[in-house]
C-alpha cells in the first residue's frame, strides 16, 4: 500500500521575503562559529577535527576487522595456510599470488611464494570469507596505505606484502585451532 | 620634404627629452607607486585564498589547510598559497582539439587584464610623506574615473565569453550563456546603484569624494556614504557579489553542476581565472571602502590630530597619514572578509531567480533610490 503524506510548505511572511533580515540572522549564525573556532584555535583547545596523521583514536571493535592482511600461525610456528588459492581464486582485484610446495609433514603442503599487493587490493575481506583454513584475516590493526613507492616491500615502506611480513601472530593471541588440516593433526596426536 | 619630416623627428624628441628631464621625479615615483600597488594586490590575493579556505574551515568547525611548510614550520598554514601555486603550475596545459586556440589563450589573458588595469583609477590611501616629498596615492587621476572603472571592469565579460565559447564544450558554453546574462543585469545595477551617491557629494575626482565624507554629523555620526545612503550600499553590495560571481550567485560556476565557463581550463590558464577572481574581490571592497565607508577617513582624525568635541590630541601630519594609509587596508580587508563570509553563509540562487532579483526588485528600487534622492536634495 502506498502511504502518503502531505507536507504543507508555509508561506513567507514579509519580513522573510524582504530577505535581508533572514540574511543577517545568517551571519549571526556563521559568526558564532567563525569567532568560536578562531577562539579554540588560539587558546590550543580543541577542535573537533582529529589531526589524522599524528593524532589517533583506537579503532573500535569491528572496524579493526578491515585492516591489513595476515596470515595466522600453527602452535609449531609453521603458517596455518596450505595454498589452497581460495583466496586469490575469489580476490577481486587479483592481488595475491601464491605458489606452492611440498613440506615435510601431515599437511603436505605450504606456501612457497605469498604475495598481497596492498596497492590493488580493495579491502573487501573476501579472503578471509573464502578460506577454509581461518589461515587469512584482516585483524592486523595497520590501516595506513600511503606510499611513495608501490613496488617496494611493506618493511621498507612500499605496500607490498611477503611473506616475511605476512605470517605472524599478534601478541597474547589465543591461537586458532580453527581449520580442516588443524584437525587432521589433532586427529593424528590423538591416534599415536 | 625629407628635410621637413627629419626636422619634426628632431624637434619632437628634443621636446620628449625636455618632458622627461623636467618631469623625471613624476615618472620615477609612478614607477615605484605602481610596483608597490601591484606587489600589493598580488599578496593580497593570495592571502585571500588562503583565507577563504581556512574561514571555510572555521564556520564548519573543521580546522583547514595547515600541513604546507618550510623545514617543519607552518605559521598556521600561510605558505599555502605558494604550494597552490607551484601545484597550478605544474599541471599539464591542456588544449581541447577544437577550440580556437588564439582565442582559448587570449580569454584568461583579458579576465586578468581587465581585473588589474582598474586599479590604476583608484586611490589607495590620502598621501604619503616621506622626507620632503609629499605623494599622492593613486596611480592616475581623472574626473572620469567612476565610469571609467565601471567601463573597464565590465571588459571581464569578454574573457569569461571567450573562454566558454571557444573552448569546444557544451558546458563550457552553457556556462559562458548563463555569465552573460547575469553580467549584463547586474553591470547597470553597479553603476546605477552608486549615483545617489555622486548626487549627494558631488565629487570631481574619487579623491575628492573621500574628502568629501570627512565630515561629522552632530560631532559624532561620521558622513559616510552607508549612512546616508544604505540602501544604495545594500544594492551595491549585492551587485558585486553577482559582478564577482561568488557563491549566492554563482550559477555561472556551478560548481555542483560541473557547468562552467572554465570547464576546460587547466593549469595556470585555470589559474588566471582564479586568480582574476580574488582581484576582483579585492577591487569590490576598494570601491565600496571608497564609496560607502569613507575611504581613509577616521572618526574624529583631522589633518593635524584628533578632535574630539574640544579636546585635540595634536600629532605630526605624516603620522597622520600613515594612519589613515593603514584604516583603509584595514577597511578593505574587512569588507573582504566579509564578501567571504558571506560565500560561506548563504545558499544559491536558482537561476531564473537571480534575474529576477535583479530586473524586477533591484533595478526600480535603485532607480527609485535616485529619484528620491535627487528630490530630497533639491527640497534641502
Ligand atoms: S581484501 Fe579483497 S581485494 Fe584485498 S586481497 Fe582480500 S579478496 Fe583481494
Ligand atoms: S584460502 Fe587460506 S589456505 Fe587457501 S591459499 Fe588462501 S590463505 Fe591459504
Amino acid at each position: 500500500m502506498i502511504r502518503t503524506k502531505y507536507i504543507k510548505i508555509k508561506d513567507l511572511n514579509f519580513i522573510e521575503k524582504i530577505y535581508i533580515i533572514e540574511v543577517l540572522k545568517g551571519f549571526v549564525i556563521t559568526f558564532k562559529h567563525f569567532f568560536s573556532n578562531l577562539f579554540k584555535m588560539f587558546t590550543n583547545k580543541k577542535i573537533i577535527t582529529i589531526r589524522y596523521p599524528e593524532e589517533k583514536i583506537p579503532v573500535l571493535g569491528v572496524a579493526k576487522l578491515k585492516s591489513n592482511h595476515r596470515i595466522k600461525l600453527r602452535h609449531d610456528g609453521t603458517p596455518k595456510c596450505v595454498a589452497c588459492m581460495l583466496c586469490s581464486t575469489i580476490c577481486p582485484a587479483k592481488c595475491i599470488y601464491i605458489e606452492a610446495e611440498e613440506v615435510e609433514s601431515i599437511i603436505e603442503k605450504a606456501p612457497k611464494i605469498f604475495n598481497i599487493d596492498l596497492s590493488k587490493c580493495v579491502m573487501c575481506g573476501l579472503c578471509v570469507e573464502a578460506c577454509p583454513e581461518d589461515a587469512i584475516s584482516m585483524d592486523k590493526g595497520i590501516f595506513e596505505g600511503g606510499s611513495y613507492n608501490r613496488f617496494l616491500n611493506k618493511s621498507l615502506g612500499g605496500l607490498f606484502y611477503t611473506k616475511k611480513e605476512l605470517f605472524l601472530n599478534l601478541e597474547n593471541e589465543k591461537i586458532s585451532e580453527l581449520g580442516a588440516s588443524n584437525s587432521l593433526i589433532f586427529r593424528r596426536e590423538k591416534y599415536e | 620634404m625629407n628635410e621637413y619630416i627629419k626636422e619634426l623627428i628632431l624637434k619632437n624628441l628634443g621636446e620628449l627629452k625636455n618632458y622627461f628631464l623636467l618631469n623625471y621625479q613624476v615618472i620615477i615615483e609612478f614607477i615605484i607607486k605602481m610596483f608597490i600597488l601591484y606587489f600589493g594586490i598580488f599578496s593580497f590575493a593570495a592571502l585571500l585564498t588562503i583565507l577563504e579556505r581556512k574561514i571555510s574551515a572555521l564556520i564548519q568547525d573543521r580546522v583547514g589547510p595547515e600541513k604546507a611548510n618550510i623545514w617543519k614550520f607552518r605559521l598556521w598554514g600561510l605558505f599555502h598559497p605558494i604550494a597552490d601555486g607551484i601545484k597550478i603550475i605544474m599541471k599539464e596545459d591542456f588544449i581541447p582539439k577544437n577550440a580556437n586556440k588564439f582565442m582559448f589563450s587570449l580569454a584568461p589573458i583579458i579576465t586578468v587584464f581587465s581585473s588589474l588595469i582598474v586599479f590604476a583609477f583608484i586611490p589607495f590611501g590620502n598621501y604619503i610623506q616621506i622626507l620632503d616629498h609629499k605623494i599622492k596615492l593613486i596611480l592616475i587621476e581623472t574626473d572620469i574615473a567612476i565610469f571609467l572603472i565601471i567601463a573597464l571592469s565590465s571588459l571581464a565579460i569578454y574573457g569569461v565569453f571567450m573562454g566558454g565559447v571557444f573552448s569546444a564544450n557544451s558546458w563550457g558554453i552553457l556556462g559562458s550563456m548563463r555569465a552573460i546574462a547575469q553580467l549584463i543585469s547586474y553591470e547597470v545595477i553597479t553603476l546605477i546603484s552608486l549615483l545617489p551617491i555622486i548626487l549627494i557629494y558631488t565629487p570631481s575626482t574619487l579623491h575628492d569624494l573621500v574628502e568629501k565624507q570627512s565630515d561629522m554629523f552632530f560631532g559624532i555620526i561620521p558622513n559616510w556614504g552607508i549612512i546616508l545612503q544604505p540602501f544604495a550600499f545594500i544594492f551595491f553590495f549585492t551587485a558585486a557579489l553577482c559582478e564577482n560571481k561568488r557563491i549566492p550567485f554563482d550559477v555561472v560556476e556551478g560548481e555542483s553542476e560541473i557547468i562552467g565557463y572554465f570547464t576546460e581550463y587547466s593549469s595556470m590558464r585555470f589559474g588566471a581565472f582564479m586568480f582574476a577572481e580574488y582581484i576582483e574581490i579585492i577591487f569590490f571592497s576598494m570601491l565600496i571602502t571608497i564609496f560607502f565607508l569613507g575611504g581613509w577617513n577616521v572618526p574624529f582624525l583631522k589633518d593635524y590630530g584628533f578632535k574630539i568635541f574640544n579636546f585635540v590630541l595634536e600629532i605630526d601630519s605624516k603620522i597622520v597619514y600613515l594612519l589613515e594609509l593603514i584604516s583603509f587596508i584595514i577597511k578593505v580587508f574587512l569588507v573582504s572578509f566579509i564578501i567571504i563570509f558571506t560565500r560561506w553563509t548563504l545558499p544559491r540562487f536558482r537561476f531564473d531567480q537571480i534575474l529576477r532579483l535583479s530586473w524586477e526588485y533591484i533595478l526600480p528600487l535603485s532607480i527609485a533610490n535616485i529619484i528620491f534622492t535627487a528630490i530630497l536634495i533639491r527640497i534641502i
